[in-house]
């Protein structure tokens, strides 16, 4: 055996090592002391000089002075940050496919079975201190997929990206986006928003008398079957499209509607209101600044962008204010990137609302961690350091809003995924073996153009814009 | 009967090319009379179809074991003795093999898409009203397809014979649910092609409809493809239960028949498994969902990234019929290897100046190609059942990505020739006659110049089903 021949055994063995290792502990709850920082809980002020003790994935306690338990290491954040793992309720990440353009409806489908665990943007949002996102359906149909939220542990398998017992969510779209589509695309309903309104009143309407049908005959079947006699119902299929809308107005999924437009949104509540639907977030809501009361009194939610409008003609009239104003009445509000660049830097965009808006520090804080859990129904495990809740923690150099603080350790469920002195250089899991280097080295563009809003990605084949929209 | 009388005359004719003899005169006997006598013969022995007897051959047995100066003999595409001392019958034609050549079990193709119709192009498919809502062909849902009705002619049934397979499993080429699975005996001319065993599963993947994501029908994705295919299995189970009802109770209002639904009843009853195409580990998870779901049987069909659901798959008593379509070997390793091969000294060979990140990337390549290469080895090693399918592969790649499979996929020839003979014969459920040559089972089998890994070798006699099919000096 030659020497070259030696040393690239050795690597490989010590890759595998390393890859099986990560992997061992990926699956494992972790442990960790995190001594002396500035603890930003963003539900109880920020402690000064404090320990965060996480244990087998879970807060035990915050405190000071906290001795570390056998075998628990232990990181010194003396003169750092810990706050929160960002979390981002409007994400298309990791989606094989985003869009399930070929109907106006399909809430049937879910981007649950869309997951790429090996995207390596994960590792890269890690960077940026996000623990958790939203992965979303894209916004062609007024009723597109269900959405699926993740935890960031990256190099385990897409059911254990999952994050557990999450809230089902859906993907709701208004507006251009779906009119653009069915209406010029594929010549259906709807081509205005006239239209969209009626394709969602439509639906729940099909879904409401689909379900009386088949309650009806599992009953009579049930009578038929148990007393052997008399004439049998015609079966009514089962029809996963209708079950999910009937889930939806029974209030078992959190409905995230892609909506600019005041108009729309407003036609969206009175829709929901009549249907009975209660648990809903506006996506973008660029226009959501002036119906903020009424948002309120619905108790809707709304997450949007920081300051980013003007990319299409509904989107032209918005303000950076749109996320102050909308705190200031009371929207439970946050700050999402839609964007696999601007995820790795959501702190920036949330100190924005400081900066143009004044909204207060800890509010805007709110507005990537506890607000997005709120939408996503995961408040419970996350979005605050708090005593019980899960170990996803990020340590900053500074205060994540200095735009000279980097993220420095990211923890998810206690297990560090992402460490800045410990950062290799090709993070990657999974690499096609047909790839040459020299295609392979730049083998994914961090910083994407932000032309148009991802929710619409690869849909403008269908619309013969291909051109005009060409993200290279 | 003008059939049995053109087998004939093809084996006397093969027969006639090698060395021959026959059974009494134990004389050489010139070509063109033993041709007459041999028709005259089929003429007369119509009723009982004389035998064949291959002597003087090294039979490579599936079980790795290989025994020399043997003899086949076969009739009525049966074996009826092999081994060292097997008996001649008197009626017998007898083909020496001079001791120089090389039988092995016919091979056979687990899943191939020979002889299947052509895929619609895109630009012929119709503009649909509602491309949300399309007629199940153009959704890509054809599970009443059977290739036994739709076969057609395909230059590759040739061609497969000539790489040494003699049987396989075909389904039509399609989309999510292409039709059904069923083995033929293969033969040189696709009309003579034979099924061997009916429709016994259904074909399956996660191909979107066709068309793709351009040219526009639902389901458009793979999280479509999911959905639409429980959503048909729902509507199958309705419907047999309308005609079960109905059946006993016509009274009632009579069921829309539908044969593609109707075609879906043996996976909702699950009775028959389904084929499905599928290689990375985050599909064949999805397809382990929709099992759960329904509790059919599976087969992976392909499977590149099995290896790494392994234990998942011996669990779940999943076989794999194995492609080995593997990647091409990456450049440099190929440059490499070639380099170590020679027999220049370390020195003479200059040494590539790379960067320590082109290094780092060139083991993780590596890595990935190790992994796909050796899918089948890592399969076998952790039992589970593996045999081989081309799905897809065109057969003029076959003999190179066989060499990788020996020289870097940790697999012997025996081993290889059990994957794709007796491992394929046991998932297709066809082993009872085929996958390896014993007394009493079927007459498929390939007469191969010298051992099949040797170089130059090649197959000069086919015989599928007991019928001789040519191919010396072709």
């Amino acid at each position: 055996m030659n020497l070259r021949e030696n040393k690239m055994k050795k690597l490989i063995t010590l890759f595998i090592l390393v890859a099986f290792g990560f992997t061992v502990q990926a699956q494992e709850k972790g442990s960790v002391l995190i001594q002396n920082a500035t603890v930003i809980t963003v539900t109880n002020g920020d402690l000064e000089d404090t320990d965060v003790l996480i244990r087998d994935g879970i807060i035990e306690e915050i405190g000071k002075d906290l001795r570390a338990p056998r075998g628990v290491e232990t990181v010194d954040a003396s003169g750092k940050f810990v706050m929160p793992g960002i979390i981002d309720a409007h994400s298309h990440l990791n989606g094989v496919d985003i869009n399930e353009a070929r109907n106006p409806v399909t809430a049937e489908v879910t981007m649950e079975e869309s997951v790429d665990p090996n995207e390596v943007g994960i590792y890269h949002a890690l960077a940026g201190g996000a623990t958790t996102i939203h992965l979303m359906h894209g916004s062609a149909n007024v009723i597109g997929g269900q959405g699926e939220t993740l935890k960031l542990r990256y190099g385990v398998s897409q059911e254990e990206m999952k994050f557990e017992d999450a809230s089902r969510t859906i993907k709701f779209a208004l507006g251009e986006n779906p009119t653009r589509v069915h209406g010029q695309g594929n010549g259906v309903q709807p081509r205005t928003r006239m239209g969209v309104e009626q394709v969602v009143r439509g639906h729940f309407d099909e879904a409401l008398d689909y379900k009386r049908k088949r309650e009806a005959y599992l009953e009579a079947k049930a009578e038929f079957d148990r007393r052997g006699r008399g004439t049998p119902p015609v079966p009514v299929a089962k029809n996963l499209r209708y079950e999910v809308l009937n889930d939806i107005i029974e209030g078992e999924i959190l409905v995230h509607c892609h909506s600019y437009r005041a108009d729309e949104i407003l036609m969206l509540m009175r829709v929901f209101n009549d249907y009975g639907v209660e648990n809903y977030t506006f996506q973008h809501a660029n226009e959501a600044f002036k119906v903020a009361p009424e948002l309120a009194k619905n108790g809707a939610h709304t997450s949007v962008f920081s300051d980013w409008w003007a990319y299409k003609f509904e989107v032209y009239y918005s303000t950076a204010y749109n996320a102050s104003i909308l705190n200031a009445n009371g929207v439970v509000n946050s700050i999402n990137s839609d964007n696999d660049q601007l995820l790795r830097t959501l702190n920036h965009e949330a100190a924005k609302v400081v900066r143009y808006g004044n909204t207060s520090v800890n509010d805007a804080l709110k507005m990537i961690t506890l607000h997005p859990a709120i939408q996503l129904g995961i408040d419970d495990r996350v979005g605050s350091i708090e005593e019980g809740k899960d170990g996803d923690v990020v340590i900053w150099s500074g205060h994540p809003f200095d735009i000279y603080s980097k993220a420095e350790m990211t923890f998810v469920d206690g297990t560090k995924y992402f460490d800045l002195a410990n950062d290799a250089d090709d993070m990657r899991i999974h690499i096609n073996p047909g790839t040459e280097f020299e295609d392979g080295s730049n083998f994914r563009r961090i910083v994407d153009n932000r032309e148009e809003d991802a929710c619409l990605q690869d849909t403008f084949i269908l619309l013969g814009e291909q051109s005009a929209h060409n993200h290279n | 009967m003008a059939r049995l009388y053109f087998e004939e005359i093809n084996a006397v004719i093969s027969a006639a090319k090698i060395i021959i003899r026959t059974g009494t005169m134990k004389k050489y006997i010139p070509l063109l009379v033993l041709f007459f006598v041999g028709m005259s013969f089929a003429g007369l022995q119509a009723q009982t179809t004389p035998a064949h007897a291959l002597t003087n051959v090294t039979i490579h047995n599936a079980d790795g074991s290989t025994t020399e100066s043997a003899t086949i003999v076969w009739r009525n595409g049966v074996i009826e003795a092999i081994g060292t001392n097997a008996n001649i019958p008197f009626d017998a034609y007898e083909m020496d093999g001079g001791d120089s050549l090389h039988v092995y079990p016919g091979f056979i193709d687990g899943l191939a898409i020979w002889g299947s119709p052509d895929l619609p192009r895109s630009q012929d498919l119709p503009r649909l009203e509602e491309p949300g809502n399309p007629p199940y062909d153009r959704a890509g849902i054809q599970p009443e397809r059977k290739p036994s009705e739709i076969l057609k002619e395909d230059k590759a049934f040739e061609a497969a014979m000539k790489a040494g397979f003699t049987t396989a499993g075909l389904y039509p080429n399609g989309y999510m649910l292409p039709g059904q699975v069923e083995a033929f005996y293969l033969s040189n001319e696709s009309e003579d092609v034979e099924l061997l065993k009916e429709s016994f599963g259904l074909a399956g993947s996660f191909d979107e409809a066709p068309g793709g994501w351009g040219s526009g029908a639902y389901p458009s994705t793979m999280m479509g493809v999911m959905a639409q295919f429980r959503q048909v299995m729902f509507d199958a189970t309705a419907l047999q239960q309308h005609m079960k009802y109905y059946a006993q109770n016509p009274e009632m209002p009579a069921p829309d028949r539908d044969q593609v639904l109707e075609a879906l009843f043996p996976l909702v009853n699950q009775e028959k498994p389904l084929y499905f195409e599928v290689d990375q580990k985050e599909h064949i998870e999805r397809l382990f969902k929709l099992q759960d779901e329904f509790g059919f049987d599976a087969v992976i069909v392909s499977g590149r990234e099995a290896y790494a659901k392994a234990d998942e798959l011996k669990k779940r008593n999943i076989p794999v019929l194995a492609n080995i379509d593997f990647t091409d070997i990456p450049e440099w390793y190929k440059k490499q290897k070639e380099a170590e091969e020679s027999d220049k000294k370390e020195e003479d060979a200059p040494e590539e100046e790379i960067s320590d990140e082109e290094q780092n990337y060139r083991e993780k390549q590596l890595e990935a190609w190790k992994a796909e290469v050796t899918n089948i080895k890592k399969l076998m090693d952790a039992n589970v059942s593996v045999g081989y399918a081309s799905a897809g592969m065109e057969l003029k790649d076959l003999s190179g990505k066989l060499e990788i499979l020996l020289d870097e996929g940790g697999l012997s020839e025996s081993d290889v020739v059990k994957l794709m003979t007796v491992n394929t014969a046991n998932i297709l459920g066809i082993n009872k006659t085929h996958g390896s040559l014993e007394k009493g089972k079927n007459a498929s089998f390939s007469v191969f110049n010298k051992v099949m890994s040797e170089e130059k070798a090649k197959v000069l006699h086919s015989i599928s089903n007991g019928t001789i099919h040519e191919f010396e000096g072709k």
